[in-house]
């Protein structure tokens, strides 16, 4: 920093709000005090750089800090996609013998991470609804990576009533403690089968999660649709019954796309 | 399903991977980046939105931020100066929205043009329509967006260095920058 004569010249903005900053050095800093000792005009337009601070702090924190949505729904959604992270993790580095369906698996939770962002989204949009509950639209793979009967495919097509069962009071409870929503408004929700029962899906809790009815996108009247078709295929004899509840278990919504050939829900 | 079939005790679990086969390891990583979202998500969210990103493109970005950091510190990735590797972070998956973010803002000056805007401003909203507040505001939103881009980190708390690093500048540009922007500031308030 170069010393100014009192006369000559007088500091510049980006120098006096360094000093304000304490980003000056310790040499320059003495130099500064000097001129600052005898400048009233340096002191004055130092005095209007730290309220024009003021100025800008009050509208900063008006503008944005009142707006801001509650922490809570983020704060669930990345704890989802967070066990996701780390089971894809795990899966990466356990035994090669399994590698085939667990890179599937790996693949598929991380599609589902990307859906889960799309998710999030229609959930802040809709900020005016209720907040009392935690958004839930992809099924956390560790506590519902999905079951299934030991059926075979003509045990399950010979079913005639393809409605999925209610599931008991007691279970969905469970379900909610898991998700840590213990108190969460039943109906907020369904308790869904992630493998439904018409595929062979089983009632136990490694199948059940539950589905946020806040889900306007991807919701349980688009996964219905989708176990149709599913089941329209196996009973056909065009798709595997084991391949159509892997698919459904790992990323319902990527089969959704890959069987009706869409990135999005058709309209019903 | 009848009880025929779904009264079956035989079942296999599809894909699953339990607790124990993740170990404490990234259990603990994973309350740790929850612990570090609580208390950056709304200064991130705030820096974010100050220029420009709407809301819901803002947290789906801080969230891929959160994201990205279990994934580094998970490889074991140094752990200096967390705070400015998430603005970093943050800065840089923003950029790559940018484009949609354009047309967020274009069709927000549409609506606001149309006078879609919300006719009922809250208490809240009323006392930043003040004359001085307005104008303060519109300054702010007339500087530069680097410029913008350099005071709201410096508001969030970030230092000079720390916010070269951020957005790729030299310290002598951030030093420039921010007292270009707080000259401006200090002019619309003496008017």
């Amino acid at each position: 920093m170069k010393l100014m004569n009192y006369e000559d010249s007088h500091f510049s903005d980006q120098q006096l709000l360094r000093d304000l900053e304490g980003e000056l050095s310790t040499h320059d800093e003495k130099l500064f005090r000097a001129h600052l000792d005898l400048c009233w005009k340096c002191r004055a337009r130092r005095q209007e750089l730290e309220n024009a601070i003021a100025d800008f702090v009050r509208v900063y924190e008006r503008e944005f800090h009142t707006k801001l949505p509650p922490v809570d729904d983020p704060r669930a959604l990345l704890r989802t996609q967070l066990a996701q992270l780390s089971t894809t993790a795990a899966n990466r580095s356990s035994s090669w013998f399994a590698f085939p369906r667990r890179f599937g698996w790996a693949l598929a939770v991380a599609t589902c991470g990307l859906m889960a962002l799309g998710f999030f989204l229609a959930g802040v949009r809709r900020q005016s609804q209720s907040r009392s509950h935690v958004l839930v639209s992809v099924p956390d793979s560790r506590l519902t990576p999905g079951a299934a009967l030991l059926a075979s495919r003509q045990a399950v097509c010979a079913e005639p009533n393809t409605r999925n069962k209610v599931v008991p009071v007691a279970l969905q409870r469970k379900v909610f403690e898991e998700y840590g929503i213990a108190g969460a408004e039943p109906r907020a929700y369904e308790v869904d089968y992630l493998v439904t029962p018409a595929l062979g899906g089983a009632d136990d809790i490694h199948n059940l999660w539950p589905h946020s009815y806040s889900a306007t996108v991807w919701n349980a009247q688009v996964k219905d649709a989708l176990e149709d078709r599913l089941r329209e295929m196996v009973c056909g004899g065009n798709l595997d019954l084991t391949e159509a509840q892997r698919e459904i278990a790992e990323n319902w919504i990527a089969a959704y796309k890959k069987y009706f050939h869409t990135d999005r829900p058709l309209p019903e | 399903m009848s009880s025929a079939l779904t009264g079956s005790t035989a079942l296999r679990v599809l894909g699953a991977t339990s607790t124990t086969d993740l170990g404490d390891g990234r259990l603990r990583l994973e309350e740790e980046v929850v612990a570090l979202f609580d208390q950056f998500r709304d200064p991130l969210l705030r820096y974010l939105s100050s220029f420009g990103h709407a809301l819901p493109d803002a947290e789906e970005v801080i969230q891929e931020v959160f994201l990205a950091l279990f994934q580094h510190l998970d490889r074991g990735k140094s752990r200096d100066n967390l705070r400015g590797w998430l603005f970093r972070v943050a800065h840089n998956l923003a950029l790559k929205r940018r484009y949609r973010t354009l047309r967020d803002l274009e069709a927000r000056a549409e609506a606001s043009a149309d006078g879609a805007i919300d006719p009922s401003p809250s208490p809240e909203d009323q006392l930043v329509n003040s004359q001085t507040q307005k104008r303060l505001l519109a300054v702010v939103q007339a500087l530069p967006q680097q410029d913008r881009r350099c005071l709201s980190l410096r508001a969030e708390g970030l230092c000079y260095r720390e916010i070269a690093e951020i957005l790729d500048m030299s310290l002598g540009a951030v030093s420039l920058s921010l007292a270009r922007s707080l000259a401006r500031i200090a002019r619309s308030a003496e008017r």
